[in-house]
């Protein structure tokens, strides 16, 4: 039994260490500079003359890699073209980037990013169709979630699916993802992907609002009292060893660390799913075929050598299972470069006493109101055409992300004001609509029995209790004491 | 004195008739074949057919047909070479077309038309760059298009200086096919299958 214990993980440990590998281009230089691809340059420096000069001044220029090499495209390929005598592609899918940086191809493929289009799928039409319309999912939505690019017959690209970056975006040969999500083309400079912009472009606004989160946290504080010491441009980016003033977004979720290498799995160092209406930790099942996917603990835990669904519908065999525990170690060796062990276990326990504090008393109860509205059938099915479905998806999808992210990235205003704009929009619109919607017994025995009989809303059960905090109550003078008038 | 004694004597006065009437013939023949390369080079008549009316929709929405200057490109302009003898032996080669408009597919349905538009698309760029663009160059100065943009003469005379017109210039006037090379007919079926509102599989079938 040990021995297999042993064996579990130590692969595991091969598999975590495989795709920290070093993520140099192994390939020899003689595959790359092709010489039909070599006079495109002399011709678009005058007609895109922005596009070649960002070029010119990027690494793949100093390498010799040309326009063709990453545009080069085969006759049969869905999306080519002829231009100029050459068969090419306007899309370059991480695909084709993985000819070459084959590591970061891999672990981008199978990661939670290059699913950012099938994780929303079944959910997105109804923010987009009752918020919006399809044209809001083209410009807004799928500009970071990613479009399903479609290349109509005549061989052109529909124009509601591309132009696209967007993180998860299914290309035309068939590959998910998009690099210049993040690596603006067509200089891909490092300092550029480094930099939290590259990652807040999408992760900012009251869905995502990880922006504001770093921004408020010290970590923020620091990266932007220091920008200019953060060796940004360097080819190794090791933290404590290149540079040491500012952790980043790459930093914690894709950066190396002492012995851990840098990953472009950006979701496998998080313990927790902090974006559905309850926070559940998440195991890692890994593939055979090295593809991923995040199984709550709240369903059955995932074992090596089981058959379950893949996020693209496929049965696959798990080859090996991450636990949140361990996704939250590898996090940790992050946190171990500038802070001591209890410090960082420290912050991570204020982290979870949130999120558990979130689920505790709004998430699980809120859940299970909505459960027994639907169930009673006192709200239509369709979602957003009763105001309280509205009040619920502000309560965990604006404030309470908006807490929970400030809790994992220590934003104590992010933090605070989140929570408070979830207990703000519970108690002031969700509980009232309850009541409007079932009658006055339902409402009253539901919110006893997910409210008040809950320890968190205990002081509810206290009406006649006083506080100073609004002025209308009784006067409190200098010495503490109340004023006796 | 008479005719016949200022000219050879093998002249005679049947053979001045030939040659009068030969040579006013042959001139009447000449103008007639500027007049007729001439009107069946018009847009009105190229489009009598219906199927043509069909290729003249996107025409008609072009720079070809709405330039800014004022200039307009009418069929002939574009798709029949210059010269009578090139002229009528480029009209002598199309009747082929009338041919098939009589006897071939219904190429009036924007069906079988829209099905159809690629060959006919892939041969019309053969015929141009056999011809070195020639019927372009009668408008297009490669060293006189200066373009919007700085560079675009700059292009033409450096990056396009062993080219012709059409090797780039495809797609300007009708509907956009891509290159034969990369023509999918799968695909392309499948579009108008959709653009129409038909079963799919069933443009295959009208191919036939």
């Amino acid at each position: 039994m040990i021995s297999i214990r042993v064996f579990f993980i130590c692969s595991l440990s091969l598999f975590l260490a495989h795709f920290s590998m070093a993520a140099k281009v192994t390939l020899d230089s003689s595959s790359w500079g092709l010489e039909e691809g070599k006079s495109c340059v002399e011709c678009h420096s005058k007609s895109s003359s922005g596009l070649t000069h960002q070029w010119k001044n990027s690494a793949h220029a100093e390498a010799n890699v040309n326009c063709l090499d990453c545009h080069q495209a085969y006759e049969d390929d869905e999306d080519s073209m002829e231009h100029e005598g050459s068969i090419i592609a306007v899309i370059v899918s991480p695909k084709d980037c993985g000819r070459c940086h084959e590591t970061e191809f891999k672990q981008q493929e199978g990661s939670v990013h290059a699913k950012a289009v099938s994780i929303i799928k079944n959910r997105m039409p109804a923010l987009t169709e009752h918020f919006g319309s399809l044209s809001i999912n083209d410009a807004g939505c799928a500009k970071c979630h990613g479009s399903e690019v479609k290349v109509k017959g005549d061989g052109t690209l529909d124009p509601t699916t591309w132009p696209n970056t967007g993180i998860g975006r299914i290309n035309p040969d068939g590959s998910r993802g998009s690099c210049s999500s993040c690596h603006g083309r067509h200089q891909f400079s490092k300092a550029q992907a480094r930099h939290p912009s590259a990652c807040t472009h999408c992760h900012s606004g009251p869905d995502s609002p990880d922006k504001i989160v770093y921004e408020t946290s010290k970590h923020g504080m620091m990266f932007d009292a220091h920008k200019d010491a953060m060796n940004m441009s360097n080819d190794s980016w090791v933290v404590g060893k290149d540079y040491s003033a500012a952790p980043t977004c790459v930093t914690c979720h894709m950066g190396a660390a002492g012995k851990m290498k840098s990953t472009h799995d950006v979701g496998m160092r998080d313990a927790w799913n902090l974006n559905q209406a309850v926070s559940t930790q998440q195991y890692l099942a890994i593939f055979e075929d090295g593809d991923r996917r995040e199984l709550s603990t709240s369903e059955a835990i995932p074992r090596r050598g089981e058959s379950i669904r893949k996020m693209d519908g496929s049965i696959a065999k798990i080859k090996a299972v991450a636990s949140p525990k361990r996704r939250r170690n590898a996090m940790k060796k992050v946190c171990l470069e500038c802070h001591s062990k209890n410090f960082a276990n420290n912050a991570m326990k204020q982290f979870d006493n949130v999120v558990e504090l979130y689920n505790e008393k709004y998430g699980k109860p809120a859940q299970a109101i909505m459960k027994a509205l639907y169930a009673d059938k006192l709200l239509t099915p369709s979602p957003f055409d009763e105001a309280i479905e509205i009040t619920y998806w502000q309560l965990w999808h604006k404030g309470g992300t908006r807490a929970r992210h400030g809790a994992a990235m220590a934003s104590p205003s992010s933090t605070w004001e989140g929570l408070s704009e979830v207990g703000a929009v519970f108690y002031g619109r969700f509980l009232p609509q309850v009541r409007t919607i079932a009658s006055p017994e339902k409402s009253e025995a539901l919110i006893k029995k997910y409210v008040k009989d809950s320890e968190h809303h205990d002081w509810m059960n206290y009406p006649d209790r006083v506080s100073p905090v609004f002025d209308h109550e009784e006067q409190v003078d200098n010495k503490g004491s109340n004023n006796e008038n | 004195m008479k005719i016949n004694d200022l000219l050879p004597s093998f002249i005679t006065r049947h053979v001045l008739f030939a040659l009068i009437f030969g040579g006013i013939s042959g001139i009447a023949f000449i103008l007639f074949l500027i007049e007729f390369d001439h009107y069946t080079s018009t847009e009105e008549f190229c489009t009598s057919c219906h199927s043509m009316e069909l290729a003249a929709e996107p025409y008609r929405n072009s720079a070809h047909y709405k330039p800014k200057s004022g200039v307009r490109a009418s069929c002939g302009d574009c798709h029949v070479s210059e010269g009578v003898l090139s002229a009528t032996w480029d009209h002598f080669m199309g009747s082929k077309d009338l041919y098939k408009q009589l006897f071939g597919h219904d190429y009036d349905d924007p069906v079988i038309n829209a099905l159809h538009l690629p060959e006919a698309a892939f041969e019309a760029r053969k015929w141009f760059k056999k011809r070195d663009s020639a019927t372009c160059k009668k408008c297009h100065v490669k060293v006189a298009i200066y373009g919007d943009r700085p560079d675009t003469l700059q292009i033409h005379l450096e990056d396009a200086k062993d080219k012709t017109c059409i090797e780039c210039h495809y797609n300007l006037v009708h509907r956009i096919i891509p290159d034969e090379k990369t023509f999918k007919r799968d695909k392309w079926n499948a579009m108008i299958e959709e653009e129409f509102g038909l079963q799919k599989g069933s443009a295959k079938k009208l191919l036939k």
